[in-house]
């Protein structure tokens, strides 16, 4: 799903529960399981949800280029791979769209969503 | 990644019976493209960072994940990560907005380590995302963009059945390289990257700082293990 369509979806919903109040932030951080890094279809971390704990060189169909949140939720210790590091392929044949340490969330992106393909961890970015 | 925290949790148990060295001083180079960091160093505070988040965990009665603990329990996430609305937070040039929270027992880690969360996390961004930046800037090259048509041209031609927009890693790979795509990037990476690195000169200053400042308060910590004396959240490091 594409932001502009996603945010149009959120903004609808809300209007629908709440009758016009401004967007909410999300009540916490991102729902991603410890140890795991997750990319969602929707910005805000809405949406249908993938989740790895390890690293994915073609991500299934359904978010491949379809992703428009990430978070890494990685935990960190000596000798643990604990960032994560985005990679487009398809459109860009191939380079590093963002690199997130452990605890970092991108609800958003405003040039570049549904562009990932794949992601490793890292030792560092 | 979560088998890994077995192994991890007995280097740190090596690491903390043994001595451990600070890293090289402040005037670490970084100027060839995002900073290099060294492995040991990287483990060192990792080791502490480790080390903070499970006792903080701990004074919650809570523990990571294990195979016996599921990954999911909220508890854990909110106690780990934080909640409420993310206090931190950047815009990317590349359009990516990424947050962070203050609280939390990553957070707490954090503070305790780089002593200013919210200027390490600025500068932490930036640093590590300026390989992307200059990639993202590499495109409107012409060079750059004449490589990419053909690479595109490339992928068009590929198995029957795969969808438009999925081009297999084999194929992507396969035309980075006929395209001349691949060696259109590595000739104008390093002058990209240099551009950014210099734009962004006071954060690799911060950058380098603030890690140093991390690795004398890991070495402490590491090293002086027994003495340490928990202090209530949010007063550690200020």
């Amino acid at each position: 799903m594409t932001l502009k369509h996603s945010l149009a979806g959120a903004a609808a919903a809300l209007l629908l529960a709440t009758g016009g109040l401004a967007l909410a932030p999300p009540a916490g951080a991102a729902d991603c399981p410890s140890g795991h890094f997750c990319t969602w279809e929707n910005a805000n971390f809405d949406g249908q949800r993938a989740n790895w704990s390890g690293d994915d060189g073609w991500w299934e169909s359904w978010i491949a280029d379809e992703d428009s949140s990430w978070a890494n939720h990685g935990v960190s210790g000596p000798g643990v791979k604990d960032h994560v590091k985005v990679f487009s392929r398809a459109h860009q044949g191939g380079h590093m769209t963002i690199c997130l340490a452990p605890g970092q969330e991108v609800g958003y992106n405003g040039a570049a969503n549904d562009n990932g393909d794949s992601h490793t961890w890292a030792m560092s970015c | 990644m979560l088998r890994r925290l077995a192994p991890a949790a007995t280097a740190v148990a090596l690491l903390l019976t043994g001595c451990t060295t600070p890293g090289p001083g402040p005037d670490a180079p970084a100027r060839n493209s995002a900073p290099v960091t060294d492995p040991a160093e990287d483990d060192l505070l990792k080791t502490a960072q480790l080390t903070l988040v499970t006792r903080c965990l701990a004074r919650q009665g809570l523990a990571l994940p294990t195979r016996t603990h599921s990954t999911e329990d909220p508890r854990l996430q909110s106690a780990l990560f934080g909640t409420g609305p993310s206090e931190l937070s950047l815009t990317l040039p590349t359009g990516a907005t990424v947050t962070a929270h203050t609280d939390g027992c990553l957070a707490d880690a954090l503070h305790t380590l780089y002593g200013d969360q919210r200027r390490w996390f600025h500068a932490q961004v930036t640093v590590n995302n300026l390989r992307a930046l200059a990639a993202d800037r590499m495109k409107t090259d012409p060079a750059h963009r004449a490589a990419m048509a053909r690479w595109t041209d490339c992928a068009a031609t590929r198995p029957r059945g795969t969808l438009p927009d999925r081009v297999p890693p084999a194929v992507a790979d396969r035309c980075a390289v006929q395209s001349g795509l691949m060696d259109v990037r590595a000739r104008l990476e390093p002058a990209e990257l240099a551009r950014v690195r210099a734009e962004r000169r006071d954060q690799l200053t911060t950058y380098q700082q603030l890690r140093t400042r991390a690795l004398r308060r890991a070495s402490a910590l590491i090293g002086a293990q027994p003495a340490i004396t928990i202090q209530p959240k949010g007063t550690e490091g200020t």
